[in-house]
C-alpha cells in the first residue's frame, strides 16, 4: 500500500497531524469551557461529545485531498504518533485510538470502493468514525458503565459532530486550501484544475 | 574549456517540461550541455522554470509531480530515464533556496547519518565521515546540535554537507543564498569555491543576482519568460552583448556592467524629512524568557524620515519594530506616539494610523479574494460602499493588481503578493509604515518595484522604517540604526556609518555596492 | 535508566496494562496499578516530580470531573448496593461510587502510563525503532520526522498570526460564522505554508538518494536486549500479580461481575 504513495503525500499527512495537533489543544479548552457552560444544566457529558468530530476531520482532509486507498486510516494514525512525538501527554494509548477512529473513516470510502469523495461521503465517514469511536470508548474508557438514556443521546450528538465537524468542515478547509493553488500536485487540486478548464472551454 | 573533455557530464536534449501539459511548457525545448570541473550561472525572472529543470536534471521530476516532458537528458552518454531510483541523485547532489525545509532529521549528526544510510554506507565509517565533512564546511564538533536552532547560514552549510556526502560529480545551487544575510551569504559562496576547487565538481548555480559569484563562474545560461534557453556564454559575452535583452527579460545584470545599479540613490532624496517627532522610544528595555533583547533603547522618529534598522540576526531588530507598532509591550519604558504612550491609544485609531508589513506577505491574507482583501479594513471602520469602491479601485491600479481582483491572495507571484500585502496597509494613508525585511528572498524586478512603491508613499508624506539587509537600501535611507548587543551602536546618516570600521565589522555589516566599488572588490 | 528501554517495547508494555485494565471495574485493581506506576516512574524514570506534576494535574481534574458524572449516570448493572444519599433528582449508591471511582482510577492509570512513557521517549529514537523492530516502513517513519521537525516553525508562525491580525484589525470575532472564519484564518496559512515545506522537504530528501527502501544501513542500530524484556516483564507483570490479589481478595470486578 505505502508504495503507492509518494513521499511527499506521508510528509503532508504527517504535516496535518502537527497543524492539527496545534489546533485539539485549542479545541480542548473550548470542550473544557463548553462542558462548564453545560455544567449547571446537568448535560456536562455533552461538552466534549460536542466538538468530538473535530477529532476526525484529519482523516477526512486528507482522503479528500490525496483520495487514494487507506489514507483516511494511516493519516489518521500518523497524525496519533506525531501527537505522541510533540510530547503532550499522549502515550501509546493515543495511537490506538486514533487506528480505531481512522478504521471508521475509513470505512465510508471503502463501501464506495474509493471513488467516491462528494460531500455525502465525507459526511457519512465522520459518522461512521463517530460510530466506531463511541463502540471503543464504550469499553476503553468505560462508558458502558453510564445509564442507557444518556448513551443514546451522546451517541447522537457525537454522530452528528463528526457529521459536521468532519466531514462538512473538513471538506470546506480542504476547499478553501485547494483554492490557494497550494494543492496542485495533489488529486483534489488536479480535479479542481480540470474543472476550470472545461468551465473556461 | 579544456579540450579532452569531449564527452559532456550532462546533455540536454530538446527538452521541455510542464505540470499539467506541453501546450505552453515552463521549460520549453532546451538545450545545452554542462562539463566537467565547470562552474556555470543559470539565470532568468522569476517564474521561468529555473528549480524546475534543476530537478529535471536530477530525474525527481516529472514523477515526484507527475508532470509530462519530451526530449531527452543524457548524464555521461547514458539516458537518465535508465538510471535506477536514487541512483542519479548520487551523482547530482542538489542544495535547495528555503533552509527551513530541507532536513527530516532534529540533531546535524542524525541528518548526517540520513544521507549515508540512504546510500548504504556502512555504520562503522559514518561517525568518521560526517566529522570529515562538517569540517569540510567548518562546523565540526557541532554533531550534536539541533538543526531548527542554528542560524540560516549554518543551515544551508548543513544542507551543502549532506550533499557532499554523496560524493556527487556535479552540483546544483538553487538560489541557495536567497535566505541569508549579505555576510553569511559571502561565507557559502567561499565555501562554494573551496569546495570545487577541492572536488573538481562541476556547478550549476541557480541565481538572480550573479555579482558575488562572478570570479567563479565560466559560463552563463539565461532562461527568457517562456521558457527558452535565450544565452548561453562565457561572462562578459553575455553582459557586455546581450545587456537590453537580458533587461527585458527583467535579469538582474551585475552591478559591474550594469549602469542603473545606482538606481536606488534617485530615490527619495529630495523628499527631506521635517523636524516634527512622532515616535519616541524613551529608556525601553525588553526581555524574553529573563533574555535580555533590548537594553535601554532610546530613539526618535520624525515625520517623514525613511530609517533603516540593521545589525546581524539576532540583534533584536523585528522586536525593536514590533514594540514600536505596539505589537509587544515594552518591559521598562515607554513609547509615545505623536506625543501619547502607545497603551492609551485605542487599537481601532492606532492601526488606522500606522502599519506593519510582514516577511512574509501571506501571513496578512484573511479573506478570499484581492478585492476582499482591499476592502477589509475599511468595511470595517464603516465607510460607505461608494468610498469603499472608489478606494479599492485606487489602490489596486496603484498597486498593478487590477487583473487579479478576484483571485485567491495564496494563489498570486511572489511580487502581487507583496504588493497587496502593502496595499491593504495603505488603504487610509498612515502615518508611519513598518517593514520586516521587505526586499528579503525577491527578485530584481520585484525589488525595484517594491522601491518604487516605497518612493510614492514617501511622497504622500509617509514615515518609513525598514528592517533589512540590503545595504545598497540602507545607502539611501536618510537614518540608519545599527543594532548591536541589545543596544543601539549607530545612529546616524548612512554616509557616516561606511566610514566606522568597527562598527560595521562587529556588527557584521556589509558596504554597498557603491563604496566597495570605489575601494574596488570585495572589502568588509 | 527507563529512557534507554528500547522505545517499540516500552510501548508494548504500557499499552497491554492499558488495554487489559478496561475490564475491570474495581477500585482495587486500578489504585493499586496507579501505585505501582508511581513508583515505577519516580525509583526507574529518572522524571522530576514537579514535571511530572505539571503534566499530570490537568487531567486529575478531568478524572475527578469523570467520576462524578459516572457516578450521576451509572446505569442498573453498575449502580448496586445501597442508596447512600439523594442529589436532587440523583439516587446515589455505592455501586455507583465505587464504579466511579475505579473509573478515574483507570483513567489516572492510562495518564501515569502515557507520562512513563512520553517522558522518557527520544521521539528520533521512538521511529527508529518502530522502523527498525516492528517493520514500519522507512517511507512513513522518515515521513513523520520530517513533518514534526516543523513544529517550532508552526509555533513561531502562530504567534506571527496572531500580531498580523492584530494589525489587520481582525478583533474578537462574534457568533459561529464570525469563529468558523477566525478558524480558517488561522488554519489555512498554517496549512497552506505546510504543504509547500511537505512538498520542498520530499523533494530535499528524495535528492539525498532516499527511496523508500528497507534495505538501508543504521547509524544508531536500535536493539532489544535482556533489559528491554525484563522491563516488560515487570510492567505486565506487575499488572497480573496484582489482578490475582484482587481476585483472591475478593474485590475483582469485571464488567460489572464479580469473579
Amino acid at each position: 500500500m505505502t508504495n503507492q504513495w509518494k513521499l511527499k503525500e506521508i510528509v503532508l499527512m504527517s504535516i496535518l497531524g502537527v497543524v492539527f495537533g496545534i489546533i485539539y489543544l485549542a479545541f480542548f479548552l473550548v470542550g473544557q469551557v463548553i462542558q462548564n457552560i453545560l455544567a449547571p444544566f446537568g448535560l456536562a457529558p455533552f461538552g466534549y461529545e460536542i466538538i468530538f468530530g473535530i477529532w476526525f476531520i484529519v482523516s477526512i482532509v486528507a482522503a479528500y485531498i490525496l483520495r487514494k486507498p487507506g489514507v483516511a486510516f494511516t493519516a489518521e494514525v500518523i497524525a496519533g504518533i506525531t501527537e505522541v512525538l510533540l510530547g503532550t501527554t499522549a502515550g501509546p494509548g493515543l495511537i490506538l485510538s486514533a487506528a480505531v477512529q481512522g478504521a471508521g473513516a475509513e470505512l465510508a470510502f471503502a463501501l464506495t470502493k474509493w471513488k467516491d469523495y462528494r460531500l455525502r461521503v465525507l459526511i457519512f465517514s465522520g459518522m461512521s468514525a463517530a460510530l466506531i469511536s463511541f463502540v471503543w470508548h464504550l469499553f476503553y474508557a468505560g462508558n458502558i458503565t453510564l445509564t442507557p438514556w444518556l448513551l443514546v443521546a451522546t451517541l447522537v450528538v457525537r454522530v452528528i459532530s463528526g457529521a459536521l465537524l468532519a466531514g462538512v468542515l473538513g471538506k470546506w478547509i480542504s476547499d478553501q486550501l485547494a483554492k490557494t493553488d497550494v494543492l496542485r500536485g495533489y488529486a483534489l487540486g488536479k480535479e479542481l484544475q480540470k474543472r476550470r478548464e472545461t468551465g473556461a472551454a | 574549456m579544456k579540450q579532452e573533455q569531449r564527452r559532456p557530464l550532462l546533455l540536454i536534449e530538446n527538452f521541455s517540461f510542464d505540470y499539467e501539459s506541453l501546450d505552453q511548457p515552463i521549460i520549453n525545448r532546451i538545450q545545452f550541455s554542462l562539463n566537467k570541473n565547470e562552474t556555470t550561472i543559470l539565470m532568468g525572472s522569476s517564474g521561468s522554470g529555473k528549480s524546475s529543470l534543476a530537478l529535471c536534471l536530477n530525474g525527481l521530476y516529472p514523477d515526484a509531480v507527475e508532470g509530462v516532458s519530451s526530449g531527452e537528458i543524457y548524464y555521461r552518454g547514458k539516458n537518465i530515464r535508465d538510471f535506477k531510483k536514487g541512483e542519479l541523485n548520487q551523482e547530482i547532489g542538489i542544495v535547495f533556496q528555503d533552509p527551513e525545509s530541507q532536513f527530516c532529521m532534529i540533531t546535524i549528526e542524525d541528518e548526517l547519518a540520513f544521507t549515508l544510510e540512504n546510500i548504504k554506507t556502512p555504520p562503522s565509517e559514518m561517525a568518521r565521515r560526517i566529522s570529515e565533512v562538517l569540517k569540510l564546511v567548518g562546523m565540526d564538533g557541532l554533531q550534536n546540535r539541533k538543526i531548527h536552532e542554528l542560524s540560516g547560514g549554518q543551515k544551508q552549510k548543513i544542507a551543502l554537507a549532506s550533499v557532499l556526502l554523496l560524493e556527487p560529480n556535479m552540483l546544483i545551487l538553487d538560489e541557495p543564498t536567497a535566505n541569508l544575510d549579505p555576510v553569511s551569504s559571502l561565507e557559502f559562496i567561499q565555501l562554494i569555491k573551496c569546495v570545487q576547487e577541492k572536488h573538481q565538481l562541476a556547478v550549476l548555480i541557480i541565481e538572480h543576482q550573479a555579482d558575488d559569484w562572478l570570479d567563479i563562474v565560466d559560463r552563463v545560461l539565461v532562461m527568457g519568460r517562456s521558457g527558452e534557453l535565450i544565452a548561453d556564454g562565457n561572462v562578459n559575452s553575455i553582459f557586455m552583448e546581450k545587456k537590453t535583452l537580458l533587461e527585458q527579460e527583467g535579469v538582474f545584470l551585475p552591478k559591474r556592467f550594469s549602469n542603473t545599479a545606482d538606481s536606488f540613490r534617485n530615490f527619495n532624496h529630495r523628499i527631506l524629512p521635517s523636524e516634527d517627532v512622532i515616535l519616541t522610544v524613551k529608556d525601553m528595555s525588553f526581555y524574553r524568557k529573563k533574555q535580555i533583547i533590548l537594553n535601554e533603547i532610546n530613539l526618535n522618529i520624525r515625520s517623514g524620515e525613511f530609517i533603516a534598522i540593521i545589525g546581524e540576526n539576532g540583534a533584536g531588530k523585528s522586536t525593536l519594530l514590533q514594540l514600536m507598532a505596539g505589537l509587544l509591550t515594552p518591559f521598562k519604558g515607554n513609547i509615545y506616539f505623536f506625543d501619547k504612550p502607545m497603551e492609551h491609544w485605542d487599537q481601532k485609531e492606532l492601526r488606522k494610523r500606522m502599519g506593519y508589513v510582514f516577511q512574509n506577505p501571506e501571513h496578512q491574507f484573511i479573506t478570499d479574494t484581492v478585492l476582499e482583501e482591499l476592502t477589509f479594513g475599511l468595511k470595517l471602520n464603516g465607510y460607505s460602499e461608494k468610498k469603499i469602491n472608489s478606494t479599492a479601485t485606487k489602490l489596486m491600479r496603484e498597486f498593478h493588481l487590477e487583473k487579479h481582483r478576484f483571485s485567491n491572495p495564496f494563489s498570486l507571484s511572489g511580487g502581487q503578493k507583496r504588493r497587496l500585502s502593502v496595499a491593504t496597509m495603505v488603504d487610509e494613508t498612515p502615518d508611519i509604515l513598518f517593514f520586516d525585511e521587505p526586499t528579503f528572498g525577491q527578485d530584481a524586478r520585484t525589488t525595484r518595484e517594491f522601491m518604487n512603491m516605497i518612493e510614492r508613499l514617501r511622497e504622500s508624506g509617509t514615515t518609513i522604517v525598514f528592517v533589512t539587509h540590503d545595504m545598497d537600501i540602507v545607502d539611501i535611507t536618510n537614518r540608519a540604526i545599527v543594532l548591536h548587543k541589545q543596544n543601539i551602536v549607530y545612529n546616524g546618516e548612512p554616509e557616516k556609518l561606511w566610514q566606522q570600521e568597527k562598527i560595521l565589522k562587529k556588527a557584521r555589516l556589509r558596504l554597498p555596492y557603491r563604496i566597495r566599488n570605489n575601494h574596488e572588490e570585495g572589502a568588509v | 535508566m527507563i529512557s534507554s528501554i528500547n522505545p517499540s517495547i516500552k510501548a508494548i508494555a504500557v499499552l497491554i496494562p492499558g488495554i487489559l485494565l478496561s475490564f475491570t471495574f474495581d477500585v482495587f485493581t486500578p489504585l493499586s496499578y496507579f501505585i505501582f506506576i508511581l513508583f515505577v516512574t519516580f525509583t526507574m524514570g529518572d522524571i522530576s516530580v514537579i514535571k511530572w506534576l505539571k503534566f499530570f494535574s490537568p487531567f486529575f481534574l478531568v478524572a475527578l470531573s469523570f467520576a462524578w458524572m459516572t457516578i450521576l449516570y451509572t446505569n442498573q448493572t453498575f449502580s448496586y448496593g445501597e442508596v447512600m444519599f439523594t442529589l436532587w433528582r440523583f439516587e446515589i449508591t455505592t455501586g455507583s461510587i465505587l464504579t466511579g471511582t475505579s473509573l478515574a482510577l483507570r483513567s489516572l492509570c492510562f495518564v501515569a502510563l502515557s507520562l512513563l512513557f512520553a517522558l522518557t521517549t527520544d521521539s528520533t529514537k521512538f521511529m527508529l525503532s518502530l522502523m527498525q523492530q516492528c517493520k514500519v516502513p522507512p517511507k512513513i517513519t522518515y515521513g513523520i520526522l520530517a513533518g514534526y521537525r516543523f513544529l517550532p516553525l508552526f509555533q513561531q508562525e502562530l504567534q506571527i498570526l496572531r500580531q498580523a491580525h492584530r494589525i489587520r484589525g481582525v478583533g474578537r470575532t462574534k457568533g459561529l460564522k464570525g469563529k468558523i472564519n477566525q478558524f480558517r484564518r488561522y488554519a489555512i496559512p498554517l496549512l497552506a505554508n505546510g504543504i509547500r515545506k511537505a512538498e520542498r522537504v520530499a523533494i530535499a530528501m528524495e535528492s539525498k538518494g532516499f527511496t523508500g527502501d528497507t534495505d538501508r544501513t543504521h547509524y544508531h542500530q536500535m536493539t532489544i536486549e535482556k533489559k528491554d524484556w525484563i522491563f516488560f516483564s515487570f510492567i505486565v507483570g506487575g499488572f497480573i500479580i496484582i489482578v490475582v490479589f484482587s481476585y483472591n481478595l475478593g474485590y475483582l470486578n469485571i464488567f460489572g461481575k464479580k469473579v
